[in-house]
């Protein structure tokens, strides 16, 4: 890297790497050691071409989102985020107090998803990325994204069964046959 | 509302609690980059073994046919140093732990969007002091003590392994192998050799698609290792199968094109790097068989190469930074206490209080360094070579092969 690109990287890191961690707290279900390692990984990979990548934060944030999954992948046991007690029961109620309560039930149980399921729900309620978008960026098909988002949903129900007085996702509507259960890799 | 909803709004605060980065990090991941450059990652696995018996090809030389140990050629007290040269010319050394060799790395283009990275090797002429070209020679590994080398000729992956009289600069002997290798470490007392194959040249660069430069390839083709007796010949070959997902480009990517093997201090077990594992490292017994991290190796870092001191009492550890612009972590084995020492990158093991490291000049190019003698406890830097120009990675950069007494 030359003196323009050390002074580009800097910059880069300077500007976003803030967002950035905030992504990557979320992959990591707000286990913070791991997410700045995730992330110094991520710019360190992208500082190694830095002068050939055009869209450096589109480039960075692709190398969250695969090296989370690959690491779901590695067979080694992995530290996995460990919460002492259960979900706790929260009141599905109205008013401010009850839903702060439930959104710390649901970051709890965001937090006890595999890697894989939550980068799917962050990337398709965080990043509000289409389906076909997040497909790209993980290299599996729509189906999968689809199935995937389905049971990590299903999945947060059954880790905090106070979530059952909420109503159903739209992909939750969907019949069993529009998901794929293999996962299909280009 | 809905789940969905609840999500999206879960994950929104839990983003908008988190706090900024901290200061000084792109200068942290530039310097991470610095110590993984030509060490990457690594996945490991499942190891079966098949044992090769390997034959002694040529017949030994009169001299030192069970000796593999060091002739102790070179003094093992005083400092030689050669502030004003860079790469060396001649002897450095300090108490015995000597710059046996270095090479300067350059990538060789072969074919439209294949390359190589290749070594070219320096070897000190013990007779001499003076370090010689050897052409013919694209990995070196030396014995403690400078009386042995194991090389590797020119195609990689190798199909024998030299036994070098450093002394004479002759081949006393080639072990066959069936597994082609491109790695070879030495046990601690020299008389075991680790050789690490692959299915491929480690060292192979390509061109990915809208790049200028090479780049090492994504996928590793590391196929297990040998662990041979240096005096017989004789060992096995384990197989370590790589993990990871071969078909995704970048999920299976954090895996390095060489991540060679090695022993550990003790002769039972062997090591690797796993940069993308929880503990950055994986132990296996001298069969292949994962085993977990020993306790007195738990701080070691497979990217310093200083490793562990002669007693295995300390451990070179990473880069600090604290009370010094650059400086070093020296951990206790044990209880993982934490010493600051003096140098930007630990190399070798001066006995147990001193360690050869690079540095810099404070206020120069972080890339300019020197080689230099630190002491722990001791804000002493003593300078062994001239300073390294150009930035990482440009031509001409020399990298140093150190061997204890």
């Amino acid at each position: 890297m030359n003196a323009e690109g050390l002074e580009g990287f800097r910059d880069f890191v300077d500007s976003r790497s803030s967002a950035l961690l905030k992504t990557a707290v979320l992959l990591c279900g707000g286990d913070q050691h791991a997410a700045e390692d995730l992330l110094q990984n991520a710019l360190v990979k992208a500082a190694g071409r830095w002068q050939r990548i055009d869209e450096p934060e589109a480039y960075v944030r692709r190398i969250l989102y695969r090296q989370q999954v690959s690491r779901w992948r590695l067979k080694w046991p992995r530290q996995e985020v460990s919460v002492a007690e259960p979900p706790e029961a929260g009141v599905a109620g109205a008013d401010a107090a009850a839903a702060a309560e439930l959104r710390l039930v649901m970051r709890e149980a965001l937090s006890r998803l595999t890697a894989r399921q939550r980068t799917v729900l962050v990337l398709r309620y965080f990043e509000d990325l289409p389906e076909a978008d997040v497909a790209r960026l993980l290299g599996c098909s729509v189906g999968t994204v689809r199935s995937t988002t389905h049971r990590s949903l299903a999945r947060l129900r059954a880790l905090a069964p106070e979530l059952d007085a909420l109503g159903p996702a739209d992909t939750e509507r969907l019949s069993s046959r529009d998901y794929s259960p293999v996962e299909v890799r280009p | 509302m809905n789940v969905d909803e609840l999500v999206r709004d879960a994950l929104r605060e839990q983003a908008a609690a988190q706090a900024p980065t901290a200061a000084g990090l792109a200068d942290r991941v530039l310097a991470v980059r610095r110590r993984r450059r030509t060490r990457r990652l690594v996945a490991a696995a499942a190891a079966t073994v098949a044992v090769v018996a390997v034959a002694v090809a040529v017949p030994l030389l009169d001299s030192g046919k069970e000796d593999v140990r060091p002739a102790h050629v070179v003094d093992r007290t005083g400092i030689r140093a050669q502030p004003d040269q860079s790469p060396p010319r001649d002897l450095i050394s300090a108490d015995g732990t000597t710059l046996a060799a270095y090479y300067i790395p350059r990538t060789v283009e072969q074919s439209s969007g294949k390359a190589a990275s290749v070594r070219a090797y320096w070897l000190l002429d013990q007779r001499t002091g003076r370090y010689v070209k050897a052409p013919q020679w694209s990995y070196v590994a030396v014995a403690p003590g400078m009386k042995t080398a194991a090389v590797l000729e020119q195609q990689l992956p190798a199909p024998r392994i030299g036994l070098l009289d450093l002394a004479n600069g002759k081949v006393e002997r080639w072990i066959p192998v069936d597994h082609g290798v491109a790695g070879l470490s030495f046990s601690r007392d020299g008389r075991k050799l680790v050789a690490t194959s692959y299915g491929e040249n480690p060292d192979l660069r390509v061109k990915m698609e809208g790049s200028e430069g090479y780049d090492a390839p994504q996928q590793s083709t590391r196929t297990g290792f040998y662990v041979l007796d240096v005096a017989s010949g004789k060992g096995s070959w384990s197989e370590v199968g790589l993990d990871g997902d071969p078909n995704d480009p970048m999920g299976g990517g954090f895996i390095n094109s060489r991540q060679d093997f090695a022993l550990s201090d003790d002769g039972r077990h062997v090591w690797c790097g796993n940069p993308m594992g929880d503990i950055g490292k994986q132990f296996y017994d001298l069969t292949g068989r994962e085993v977990a991290v020993p306790a007195k190796d738990k701080h070691l870092q497979w990217y310093v190469d200083a490793g562990k001191s002669p007693s295995g009492r300390l451990v070179a550890g990473d880069f600090a930074g604290e009370k010094w612009k650059t400086s070093s972590w020296v951990l206790d084995a044990r209880t993982g206490r934490r010493t600051e020492v003096r140098g930007q990158q630990l190399l070798a093991w001066v006995g147990e209080k001193s360690l050869v490291a690079w540095d810099i000049t404070p206020g120069s190019n972080e890339f300019h360094n020197r080689l230099v003698l630190v002491t722990i406890g001791s804000d002493k830097v003593v300078p062994l070579s001239g300073f390294r120009k150009g930035n990482d990675g440009a031509a001409g950069r020399w990298e140093p092969v150190f061997a204890q007494p």
